[in-house]
C-alpha cells in the first residue's frame, strides 16, 4: 500500500504537459502463485490530465489473460443418456478477462465502436474456429462458462474517482487463473471515442515448490511418476510398521 | 487450509482431502479392497478434473495395498509366480488402457466412458454381493450351514501352456491368469482402480486358488499394476498430481489401519452386505448423473495436447 501511494504521488508530480493524456499503473507487475494461493486483488490506478478532464469522459480498464485454445462440446440425449456430440474449437480467446468501467458499456460507446476496439465480453472473437456447425452458440457457451467460474467478468461502475482526475479500481484475480502474460489496458473515452490507451504487462507465475513440481511433471515425467510411486510405497510401509499389532 | 495443486491447477482444502483419504482408507481396510472405485468418483464430485482424479487415485491404492501386502508377505500369503504371470497380462492391459484413455480424452468421451464403466461394474458387483450376503445371513438365521458348491473343472482345465504354481497348489494353463491380468490392467488405467474387487472373485471362482493366498497375491498384483499405471499416466498424460496423491495417501494409510481394526469386529456377511450397499449407492449416484438433464448442455474442456 505504501508503494502504491508513492507511485500515485509520483504520477501526480510528473504530470505530463500534453493536452489530453492518460497515465496509469498497476499495483504489482507479477503475481506469484504459491502453495496457499487462493486468489488476490490487484489495483489499477491512473490519472487523466488535460483542460477538460472532468467532463464527458469515461474510463475502461481491461485485464486480459493469455489466449488459450478451448474445446466446447454440446451434450445431447442419446438413448436416455447425455452424451457429448457436437464440438467447436476456438483459438484466440483469453483464459481470463476482467473489465471495469465508469458506466455500463452501452452508455460509453456504440456497439460498433466497442466491437472495433475489441472491448467487452461480446467483442471477444476467436481468431480461429474449428466447427462443423454455427459456432455462435458455442462461443456464447464459452463466455457463459467463464462467467460462471469467475474468469470472465464485466463490472461496470467499479472505478472510483479519488479526485477530479485520479481514478482507481480493484481487479480480483481468482485462484483458477492460468500462468502467463496478462495485459492491463486502460482506455480513456470521450464522446464515444477512444482518445488515449495505456497498456501494461502483468505476469502470473507459480513460484517455489509449485513451480518446480509443475516443471518436473512436464520435463521429467518418468522420475516424477517414479517419485509418486516410491512415496506411496514408503508411506504404506511406514504405516504398517507403526501400526503393527503386538504379536 | 487451502493448498494449491500444481498439476490439477486448482486450490483445495487440504484437511478435506486428508479426511477423504482417511474415510476411503477406513473402508478399504475394513473390507480389504483398494478403495479406488470410491475415491475416483468422490474426487470428481469435489471438482478435481476426472483425468487427474483417475491418475492420482492409483497412488492411494498403491499405498493402502502396500501395508496389507506386507502383512500377508510375513505369513507367506503371496504366490509370487502367479502374481508374475498375471502381471505379464497386466502390463499389456495397462498400456492398452493408457492408450485408450488418451484417445477418449481427445474425443471428449472420457467422462462418459468412465461413468458408464463405473455404473456397469459397480451395479453388477454390488447386486451380486447383496444377494449373496443376504442369502448367507438368511441361511444363518434359519440355522442351516450353506453348502459349498462342488468344484467345477471347466474350460480352465482344457487350455494349453500349463504351469505349476507351487504356493497355490495348482497346475493350470497360464492363459486365464494372463487374461485376468490384462482386463484388470486396462480397467486400472481407465478407471483409476486397483481392481481388487475383480481379481479376488476371479482368483477364487475361475482359477480356484486357495483362499489363504488370494488376498496376498491380489494385493501384490495390485501394487505392481497401480505403480506401473501411475508412471505411464505421468509420462503420457501428465495427469498425476503429487501433492494431491501425498494428501490422499497420508489420510489413506491411517484410515486403512483403523479400518482393519473395525472390520475385525464384524462378521464376513455383514461386511459384505454393508459394502454392497455402499457400492450400489455410488453406482446409483453416477447413473443419475448420466440421465439427469445437465444444468448447461455445453461444457468446456481444455484442448487436448
Amino acid at each position: 500500500m505504501k508503494r502504491l501511494c508513492l507511485t500515485l504521488l509520483g504520477l501526480l508530480l510528473i504530470a505530463p504537459a500534453r493536452a489530453e493524456d492518460l497515465v496509469s499503473g498497476v499495483s504489482q507487475d507479477i503475481i506469484q502463485i504459491t502453495s496457499n494461493y487462493t486468489g488476490t486483488n490487484i489495483v489499477v490506478f491512473g490519472a487523466i490530465e488535460g483542460p477538460q478532464a472532468a467532463q464527458g469522459r469515461d474510463i475502461v480498464v481491461v485485464v486480459r489473460g493469455p489466449d488459450e485454445p478451448m474445446t466446447v462440446r454440446r451434450r445431447d440425449r442419446v438413448a436416455g443418456i447425455w452424451v457429448n456430440r457436437d464440438a467447436a474449437r476456438f483459438e484466440g480467446l483469453p483464459a481470463y478477462y476482467y473489465l471495469a468501467s465508469t458506466a455500463p458499456l452501452s452508455r460509453i460507446a456504440s456497439q460498433e465502436a466497442l466491437a472495433r476496439y475489441g472491448i467487452g465480453l461480446q467483442a471477444l472473437r476467436p481468431t480461429q474456429v474449428g466447427s462443423h456447425h454455427d459456432p455462435e452458440p458455442f462461443r456464447q457457451a464459452t463466455i457463459r462458462y467463464h462467467k460462471r467460474v469467475g474468469l470472465y467478468t464485466e463490472s461496470p461502475g467499479s472505478i472510483d474517482f479519488l479526485s477530479e482526475t485520479l481514478f482507481r479500481t480493484r481487479v480480483p484475480v481468482p485462484a483458477g487463473v492460468t500462468r502467463g502474460q496478462y495485459n492491463v489496458e486502460v482506455y480513456l473515452f470521450r464522446d464515444g471515442q477512444v482518445v488515449s490507451v495505456q497498456s501494461t504487462p502483468l505476469f502470473v507465475d507459480a513460484s517455489g515448490l509449485e513451480r518446480r513440481l509443475f516443471n518436473l511433471a512436464h520435463d521429467a515425467p518418468l522420475s516424477y511418476g517414479l517419485a509418486c510411486v516410491l512415496m506411496a510405497m514408503l508411506l504404506g510401509w511406514i504405516s504398517s510398521v507403526l501400526f503393527r499389532r503386538p504379536a | 487450509m487451502e493448498i494449491y495443486l500444481p498439476v490439477a491447477e486448482m486450490s483445495v482444502n487440504w484437511l478435506f482431502i486428508v479426511a477423504l483419504g482417511m474415510g476411503v482408507g477406513f473402508l478399504s481396510g475394513m473390507f480389504g479392497v483398494g478403495g479406488g472405485f470410491l475415491m475416483t468418483p468422490l474426487l470428481v464430485f469435489t471438482g478435481i478434473p476426472s483425468t487427474v482424479a483417475v491418475a492420482t487415485t492409483l497412488s492411494h491404492v498403491t499405498a493402502s495395498s502396500m501395508s496389507g501386502a506386507l502383512s500377508q508377505w510375513r505369513r507367506q500369503g503371496i504366490d509370487f509366480v502367479m502374481a508374475g504371470v498375471m502381471l505379464c497380462g497386466g502390463i499389456l492391459g495397462t498400456l492398452a488402457g493408457v492408450w485408450l484413455f488418451a484417445l477418449m480424452r481427445r474425443q471428449g468421451q472420457m467422462d462418459l466412458i468412465v461413468a458408464l464403466a463405473y455404473v456397469l461394474m459397480l451395479g453388477s458387483i454390488g447386486t451380486i454381493m447383496l444377494r449373496e450376503s443376504l442369502a448367507t445371513l438368511k441361511a444363518y438365521r434359519s440355522g442351516i450351514t450353506p453348502s459349498r458348491r462342488p468344484m467345477q473343472r471347466g474350460w480352465v482345465q482344457i487350455l494349453p501352456f500349463k504351469m505349476r504354481f507351487r504356493q497355490s497348489r495348482l497346475y493350470i494353463s497360464v492363459i486365464p491368469p494372463i487374461i485376468i491380468g490384462f482386463v484388470v490392467g486396462a480397467l486400472s488405467a481407465i478407471m483409476g482402480i486397483g481392481g481388487g474387487f475383480i481379481i479376488v472373485p476371479a482368483m477364487i471362482y475361475i482359477l480356484r486358488m486357495p483362499t489363504s493366498v488370494v488376498m496376498g497375491t491380489s494385493l501384490a498384483q495390485i501394487i505392481a499394476v497401480t505403480a506401473i499405471t501411475t508412471v505411464l499416466q505421468a509420462t503420457s498424460n501428465y495427469a498425476v498430481d503429487i501433492i494431491l496423491a501425498g494428501l490422499l495417501v497420508i489420510g489413506g494409510v491411517v484410515g486403512a489401519q483403523l479400518g482393519v481394526r473395525a472390520g475385525a469386529r464384524l462378521r464376513g456377511e455383514q461386511l459384505r452386505l454393508l459394502l454392497a450397499v455402499i457400492v450400489l449407492t455410488v453406482a446409483a449416484g453416477l447413473a443419475w448423473q448420466l440421465v439427469a438433464p445437465p444444468t448447461d448442455v455445453y461444457s468446456l474442456s481444455e484442448a487436448a495436447p
